[in-house]
């Protein structure tokens, strides 16, 4: 077995073991879920994607997939990212917990910096924070204890929260090679990743529901519209985690920045059709709370809102072809 | 879980050179006075594809001594997916490149092969697929062509519809009933290569609503068909139609037949498009990238020796749905323009296809029904 693999099904068995929904349902009233947290950092998943963490960004991007599979309640994708560019940055080497943000402006007199940045998972909870803005690339780290933090939460419940800074930071020497449209795909295509795993999730507990579920006698799963609305939603995740995959499988290439594009678009568009069919199979039970099925559809509905929409990453694509031109369009269905 | 395993496959490096190579031979080849089209069933003609064969691209994951170029599933995928995308006429080898020979390199005889391999590769021997009746579609158990057995041969008798090109091809693969399959509806079932231009072996042709006349009835009257042209073994038919599905259901044809749409679009739209024509544009495109991934995946699965029969369903049945919308949103996104406009005339021609897109080789609803049995439901 590859260590890739070894990762993921120690990944798979952790999550599983910490992620009910007891923990899921604290987690949405805005307590932080610290032990486990605790329990991942331990095992090293958060510098998965550094150099000296032994993993790489595919690797950090299958993670998140396992991670959506149980609607893991931290912020490991900022984590993730945060560290891969801090160890891009030649920043010193930070194993606490950190979230990452990307600032749309900044001001900078002298050494300090007064900065607003909004979104941010699990700021509340946090040590430190990240955020890059601008071209050039700047990263920039602050400390959580210097920051002003007020708390929000996304449509699923996640902790999404608003800092403000002013002061002087720490800064790292930004890598040349990254430029902060890179660090907003990475972080739409860990949007695409978790969103993946979800769907996995959604469609497992839709087969098992209208497998068990009996009505007229026979379990629903039995009818042929059921089935049929089963097969639609089964295209829907097996496109999602194809492209999904694609974009990970294009990270170095020059493709990256259209499959990535495609990717986010595609799954989104994939997210909102899943999210429906699950919840009319599952009839009124999955409209409960009680149900573990909203955890996972009402991550999906916000996932897809994050780092651009649909329509954001299409017309990317789009304007991109309509430049090159009709004749030069299967150049770049193709890659070629 | 079954169904879904698409794995992440590249292309292997030859298949630039390659897609490189195609292009070179469409410019010299492609006849340019038609409008072109993406549909896989459009465009029959025997000139271009023997000039096809000549080149090596017919027949080319088939061994050697049978006139093939044993080369990867990959090759002949950048081979088809380039024709497709520039809508050459295809429709002629098609179905002997993409089923009738495999059928024959995985049942048939060494002489069968000898004998009807070569001239498939060379271009100039086509074949018809023999599986739907009046009475039997989307049941395909139920045809009625009945195949007497006699001294030397069977005497074949029924009729086959929706047969496309079978009043311009060599051979049709009929399925036929041998015998009654009794309690078992998948028994009894062989198939057969009919020479269509054999004694009792009538072609009539079937207008569609487009005008067109590609299609057919073919009716067999006391047809003789000798032993050796049998396919496999007598009543093992099910078995054998069946596995040609995973190569009739994954390839790039079954989302690439509007494409040229989306070409024309880009092309009426120019430079400046607005959001929301970006957005179309954008969308589609995404969509046809992912759908190219997972038929990918699924001649790496085939490549392998495997039988994918449920992701080459999903392939299929995502891909029409593809083929079908792709017309629908482009007409609302386009500028208005005449209906002697090149965008408007592809338009035309591919919506007045667009039924056959989720009917042929599996309906929409049978397929979803083979997505059903993948997921453990049925």
């Amino acid at each position: 077995m590859d260590t890739t693999q070894l990762i993921l099904d120690t990944a798979q068995k952790m999550f599983a073991d910490h992620c009910d929904k007891a923990l899921l349902d604290r987690a949405e009233q805005g307590h932080y879920a610290a032990q486990l947290w605790d329990v991942v950092a331990e095992n090293g998943l958060p510098q998965l994607a550094t150099s000296a963490g032994g993993g790489s960004l595919s690797d950090a991007f299958l993670l998140l997939r396992v991670a959506g599979r149980h609607a893991l309640p931290l912020a490991l994708a900022e984590a993730l990212i945060a560290n891969h560019l801090m160890g891009a940055s030649h920043c010193e080497a930070f194993s606490g917990r950190i979230s990452l943000g990307i600032a749309d402006s900044h001001s900078a007199e002298g050494g300090e910096v007064n900065v607003a940045l909004v979104g941010v998972p699990w700021a509340r909870a946090m040590e430190r924070i990240c955020y890059v803005i601008g071209d050039p690339l700047e990263v920039v780290i602050l400390d959580v204890s210097d920051c002003e933090i007020t708390q929000h939460t996304n449509m699923a419940g996640e902790a999404r929260d608003e800092v403000r800074f002013l002061g002087i930071p720490r800064r790292c020497s930004a890598p040349e090679s990254i430029d902060v449209t890179h660090v907003f795909e990475l972080m739409a295509l860990s949007r695409a990743a978790l969103m993946s795993g979800a769907l996995e999730r959604v469609l497992g507990l839709t087969i098992d529901y209208a497998k068990e579920r009996k009505q007229f006698g026979r379990p629903i799963g039995g009818f042929q519209a059921i089935q049929h609305t089963l097969a639609v939603l089964a295209g829907q995740v097996a496109a999602a985690l194809r492209a999904t995959d694609a974009a990970i499988a294009a990270l170095g290439s020059p493709h990256f920045s259209v499959q990535v594009a495609v990717a986010k678009a595609r799954v989104g568009e994939a997210a909102g059709i899943a999210a429906e069919i699950a919840h009319q199979v599952h009839g009124a039970m999955g409209f409960t709370h009680e149900h573990q099925l909203h955890h996972f559809t009402r991550r999906l509905l916000a996932w897809r809102d994050e780092y651009g929409r649909e329509t954001f990453w299409q017309q990317r694509i789009g304007k991109q072809i309509a430049q090159r031109g009709a004749d030069a369009l299967w150049d770049l269905v193709v890659g070629a | 879980m079954e169904g879904l395993r698409f794995d992440s496959i590249g292309l292997p490096p030859e298949a630039d050179a390659l897609r490189r190579d195609v292009r070179a031979f469409l410019q010299a080849h492609q006849p340019r006075d038609a409008l072109p089209d993406s549909d896989f069933n459009h465009g029959h003609d025997p000139q271009f594809s023997r000039a096809l064969g000549q080149r090596g691209w017919i027949g080319m994951t088939w061994p050697r001594q049978y006139g093939g170029g044993e080369r990867s599933f990959f090759e002949r995928y950048v081979v088809t997916e380039e024709l497709l995308a520039a809508g050459a006429p295809v429709s002629a080898h098609w179905i002997a490149d993409r089923q009738s020979g495999p059928l024959l390199l995985r049942y048939g005889t060494q002489a069968q092969r000898a004998r009807f391999l070569p001239p498939i590769t060379r271009g100039e021997s086509y074949f018809s697929i023999g599986m739907s009746e009046p009475d039997s579609g989307s049941d395909l158990a139920s045809v009625r062509t009945s195949a007497r057995a006699v001294n030397g041969g069977y005497v074949v008798n029924g009729t086959k519809v929706w047969t496309t090109d079978a009043h311009r091809n060599h051979f049709i693969i009929a399925l036929v009933r041998t015998e009654s399959g009794g309690e078992n509806r998948h028994a009894g079932l062989t198939q057969l290569i009919v020479d269509l231009h054999s004694d009792g072996v009538q072609v009539r042709p079937i207008r569609n609503m487009a005008g067109d006349a590609d299609f057919n009835e073919v009716v067999f009257t006391d047809c003789f068909v000798p032993d050796d042209q049998l396919v496999g073994r007598a009543g093992n038919g099910w078995e054998q139609v069946t596995s040609e599905l995973s190569y009739e259901r994954s390839g790039p044809e079954r989302f690439l037949s509007s494409f040229r749409v989306l070409v024309e679009l880009v092309r009426v739209v120019g430079p400046a498009p607005t959001e929301h024509q970006a957005a179309v544009i954008g969308r589609l495109a995404g969509h046809l990238m992912t759908l190219r991934q997972m038929s990918i995946s699924v001649a790496g699965m085939l490549q392998a020796g495997l039988s994918p029969a449920v992701e080459a369903a999903l392939v299929k049945a995502l891909g029409n749905d593809f083929e079908k919308e792709l017309p629908e949103i482009a007409r609302l996104a386009a500028p208005h323009v005449g209906d002697d406009h090149r965008f408007r005339a592809t338009l035309a021609q591919t919506l007045l296809h667009a039924p056959a897109f989720t009917i042929r080789g599996g309906t929409r609803e049978i397929l979803r029904g083979v997505i059903a049995r993948g997921l453990g439901l049925r």
